[in-house]
């Protein structure tokens, strides 16, 4: 323990350190909110130029020209949240029972001012026809602003975006 | 005669229900819905035998571009081959019965079956094997082998679809009367054609086909199951679908139905607004139509894109395609696209971005339809009442100039037709 | 300033054609008194160069011929000594 002590008073060290725990915290949050439907808190994450973005099958290019499962603008955002809140989306009337883990947390980059984070999650959701597993990578453009972070993206990476889905109506 | 009340099916001498005792005129007994049995007989008669749409044109544009797609359980290659024309082959190799393709597309004028290296043209024919000495040699047995090819294949406005019976109606006669809602989608196009090319998403349902063949052109449903997005939209699609609008259905004959819209957008007679814009903010697009249909460009432009159910799996929603994949009584595959207009840059993206909100498993709109086929099929595994009710707007019906049978936009003429081309392929020779 | 040799075409850059069948990487060589084009099968190491000639005949095979090349038993998977 004594040597990562020491590592700790290194100061570039301990500020990747802090960015790393700073980022974790923020990710465990979004995904809280998420799993527990808190939309209000969780819409209140995003900045305005937000993209939210389930990509389908392989082709990642020119996402405005292909299908995906969801590819949300920050009013796109709004619209999808509003009609949660109406309670009469059937999909998610009554809304899933789900709790997610998120891993393997990094920061890959960084962009113009953005921090890249990446991470791998599993997602059960239990709703009347079974428990669904869902699995994937995430990842994340997180803008710091002031002592805080906001989202200004979220692509999520199913392990099976190339098969069949089911319905998938809850905040991935 | 009715079905008794034990919930058991009538069987036939030859082991076959009586479908004309679970398809009446104005009711289907649920059995239809659940029985493997049924479902079975409905790829012997239904899917292997009819046309069944299974890819666009422009899915395959060069030569040597392939898809995987799907007739019934059948996995199908479609083939552009070097002379131009599109192949459907079964995805089955001619020796032990392998898949030969894995990838879903590819360009590839020839097909090299992974287990043990035979070799296949795109078009079918047996190349080679490795090591043939133990086939006698080369040219022994490669001509009686070969990819099984999809006996009959044609394409409409580029849409292509397959039959497995080597005879019987050809395409024309099977799109009849719905042909012509294909040539209104086409005819969006300032060039004439439609192309669907902006991938698939597919949504795997837990709910029988037919549910959904029936719920495309049911105009009884959107003020309910849609009503959490119009709300939050203002969006003036729910009112099309009440028993105030002038939009009928009308049953198109062999199985096809529509929600004909047109009456409501002629009364509001605005351009584009079946796309929910005005033409002014699509401005390059209204002058191109405008230029390859002349003063006609005004009555296209108002009128807009059709809403029509092709039996047994196509379905064309204005500005989507959805395709119905069966996989067993009570499992089916949606698969949606956006639909994509040759020449209209300026609307291509924008039908995109609406498509990718609306369809697929996350879609505002499609997600609860979802929910609703789903819930449907463990509702009709109950017993009693056996029967789903078809007889909305029956009494109203009539027949318009065209000789086709026309309801109101709420009422179930789409879905009676349906049934009616079902039960003439079920009980057919 | 480009000058015609700095096209991608001569540059000696290439890339990868794969298929689910087969993955072949292609590129202009220019080790050699001239260019020539050089592919490698990347699913076995296997290198092979062909010249202007080569590549012009190709072109112009037709499409029979080139297909009877494909029969697994031509040339590559041939039993015997022959
Ligand atoms: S099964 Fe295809 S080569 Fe043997
Ligand atoms: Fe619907």
């Amino acid at each position: 323990m004594s040597a990562s002590a020491q590592e700790t008073h290194d100061p570039p060290a301990a500020g990747r350190e802090q960015a790393l725990r700073q980022v974790e915290q923020f990710i465990y949050r979004e995904a809280r909110l998420a799993d527990e439907h808190d939309y209000d808190a969780w819409e209140a994450l995003w900045t305005d130029d937000a993209l939210y973005w389930v990509p389908a099958g392989g082709d990642l290019t020119v996402p405005a020209e292909r299908m995906s499962v969801i590819y949300d603008n920050r009013s796109r955002i709004s619209t999808r949240l509003a009609q949660l809140r109406t309670g009469r989306r059937h999909a998610q009337d009554p809304p899933s029972q789900l709790r997610r883990v998120i891993s393997n947390i990094e920061i890959t980059g960084e962009d113009h001012g953005d921090i890249i984070a990446a991470a791998n999650f599993i997602a059960a959701e239990s709703r009347e026809r079974g428990v669904e597993l869902w699995a994937g990578r995430v990842i994340y453009r997180l803008r710091p602003a002031g002592n805080e972070l906001r989202m200004a993206g979220k692509q999520v990476l199913l392990v099976n975006r190339d098969q069949p889905l089911p319905t998938l109506a809850f905040l991935i | 005669m009715p079905v008794d009340g034990s919930g058991q099916v009538p069987v036939l001498a030859a082991d076959r229900p009586d479908y004309r005792r679970l398809i009446e005129r104005a009711r289907v007994h649920s059995s239809v819905y659940t029985d493997p049995q049924i479902f079975a007989d409905e790829l012997a008669r239904i899917w292997y035998r009819t046309w069944v749409f299974v890819g666009h044109a422009s899915e395959v544009a060069q030569p040597g571009d392939y898809i995987r797609t799907t007739i019934g359980l059948q996995d199908v290659i479609m083939a552009r081959g070097t002379d131009g024309r599109v192949h459907l082959l079964l995805n089955r190799c001619a020796h032990r019965g392998n898949l030969v393709c894995e990838a879903q597309r590819g360009n590839a004028k020839s097909f090299r079956c992974p287990y043990h290296g035979w070799t296949y043209r795109n078009t079918g024919e047996l190349i080679g094997f490795p090591f043939n000495q133990g086939y006698g040699g080369k040219g022994t047995i490669e001509a009686e082998l070969s990819l099984a090819r999809v006996p009959r294949v044609a394409e409409y406005q580029g849409f292509v679809f397959g039959s497995l019976a080597p005879d019987g109606p050809d395409l024309a006669e099977h799109l009849g009367e719905a042909a012509r809602e294909l040539d209104r989608l086409a005819r969006l196009s300032p060039e004439g054609r439609v192309e669907l090319t902006a991938g698939w998403l597919r949504h795997r349902t837990r709910a029988n086909w037919k549910l959904l063949a029936e719920n495309e052109t049911d105009g009884y449903h959107p003020q309910f199951v849609h009503g959490s997005i119009f709300s939050v939209t203002g969006s003036p699609i729910g009112a099309l679908y009440s028993d105030k609008s002038a939009a009928v259905t009308r049953s198109l004959g062999r199985g096809h139905s529509e929600n004909d819209l047109r009456p409501e957008f002629r009364k509001a007679g605005e351009p584009m607004r079946w796309f929910g814009t005005t033409a002014d903010r699509v401005p390059a697009y209204a002058a191109a139509m405008r230029a390859a249909h002349g003063p006609a460009a005004e009555r296209i432009l108002i009128e807009g894109a059709p809403h029509v159910m092709i039996f047994p799996n196509l379905f064309v929603a204005e500005i989507q395609v959805f395709v119905i994949q069966p996989l067993s009584a009570g499992e089916c595959v949606q698969h949606s696209t956006a639909v994509q207009l040759a020449g209209a840059p300026e609307l291509n993206r924008r039908m995109v971005s609406q498509s990718v909100g609306s369809v697929g498993p996350a879609g505002m709109l499609l997600a609860d339809d979802t929910e609703m086929y789903e819930r449907n099929q463990r509702g009709v595994a109950m017993l009693a009442p056996e029967w789903l009710d078809l007889r909305r707007g029956l009494a109203r019906e009539r027949i318009d100039e065209r000789g086709l049978r026309i309801g109101g936009a709420t009422d179930e003429t789409g879905m009676r037709g349906f049934w009616q081309h079902y039960l003439s392929l079920m009980e057919g020779a | 300033m480009t000058t015609p040799a700095d096209g991608p075409e001569n540059s000696g850059s290439g890339g990868t054609v794969a298929s689910e069948f087969a993955s072949v990487a292609a590129a202009v060589d220019a080790t050699a008194n001239g260019p020539r084009l050089r592919l490698e099968d990347l699913r076995t190491g296997k290198v092979r160069f062909l010249d202007a000639l080569e590549l012009e005949t190709i072109v112009w095979l037709p499409d029979g011929h080139l297909t009877q090349l494909l029969d697994p038993s031509a040339d590559r998977w041939r039993e015997g000594p022959g």
